[in-house]
């Protein structure tokens, strides 16, 4: 997939995660995930459709879904709550949703978050379209971004 | 002063329930709901003075909710201020062209969200 097309997620989520909420994180090198289904047991999931079809994926560790979703809400949480999944399905909305403005080439409708929680979870990636999968190494923990996005490649 | 608050994300109401109570609003003056469709049955029991109102939500999006509220004569010119992550300029466009009063791209810290309320927010 091209640089551009992984830039405005790479941006949005930098934003999010070091200016907005104050975690320290650095990106690693983006790289074709040739096993898209064997991500951490959190991960918060959006369908993108419009004039191309695709899927935002981030994905977390417990103890790093937890430690984000206290930033987040300000307050510390301890187990995975319900309110901590509420947080991880607004996190992704928000890197796609963000991310959307420099994917200038498409106009894309973005779908409700999910969240699915499990190391053995099924996500369910558009057929045939590679998926990207950029590495952040945080104070909190490693988490990543993961997108497919059809006609980026 | 009454102000809807609606956002299927409970952290986003928190957030900005809380902003709202630095203005002197009491637990009382900020209703909540988590989707478009029961956000329009409050507004048509309870009188509302603003809205703050997120894009994708189940049930009923922001847009829709948008749209609706503003056919209703009571309402045609209510603040409302969508807050969403929805970012894309063609996004924006289409919020002002159904109503919106203000738009504003999360995440957005909190003194800057304050600031921006703030002139919704005169003589409070």
């Amino acid at each position: 997939m091209k640089a551009k097309y992984i830039n405005p997620f790479l941006a949005a989520s930098m934003n999010l995660f070091k200016n907005y909420l104050g975690v320290e994180c650095k990106s690693g090198t983006p790289y074709l995930n040739s096993d898209p289904q064997n991500l951490e047991e959190v991960t918060g999931i959006i369908g993108l459709a419009g004039e191309t079809v695709g899927a935002v994926v981030l994905s977390f560790s417990r103890e790093t879904a937890i430690g984000i979703a206290s930033k987040m809400a300000g307050i510390p949480y301890h187990t995975l709550s319900n309110e901590v999944i509420d947080i991880v399905g607004e996190l992704v909305n928000i890197v796609a949703g963000n991310a959307k403005k420099d994917l200038l080439e498409f106009r894309i409708n973005i779908s409700l978050p999910g969240v699915l929680i499990g190391s053995g979870s099924r996500i369910k990636w558009p057929s045939g379209v590679p998926v990207i999968t950029i590495p952040f190494d945080s104070e909190l923990g490693p988490f990543s971004v993961n997108v497919s996005l059809k006609g980026a490649e | 002063m009454k102000v809807l608050i609606i956002d299927d994300a409970m952290v986003m109401r928190n957030i900005h329930k809380n902003i709202l109570m630095e203005f002197g609003l009491h637990d009382e003056d900020l209703l909540e709901a988590a989707d478009g469709k029961s956000a329009l049955q409050i507004a048509t029991t309870t009188p509302i003075d603003l809205f703050l109102v997120d894009w994708n939500m189940p049930e009923l999006s922001g847009l829709d909710f948008v749209k609706s509220i503003r056919s209703m004569t009571s309402y045609k010119n209510t603040p409302i201020i969508m807050v969403t992550s929805e970012a894309a300029k063609y996004n924006v466009l289409e919020a002002i062209e159904a109503g919106v009063t203000n738009y504003i791209v999360k995440p957005i810290k909190a003194d800057m969200l304050k600031e921006k309320l703030g002139k919704y927010m005169l003589g409070r």
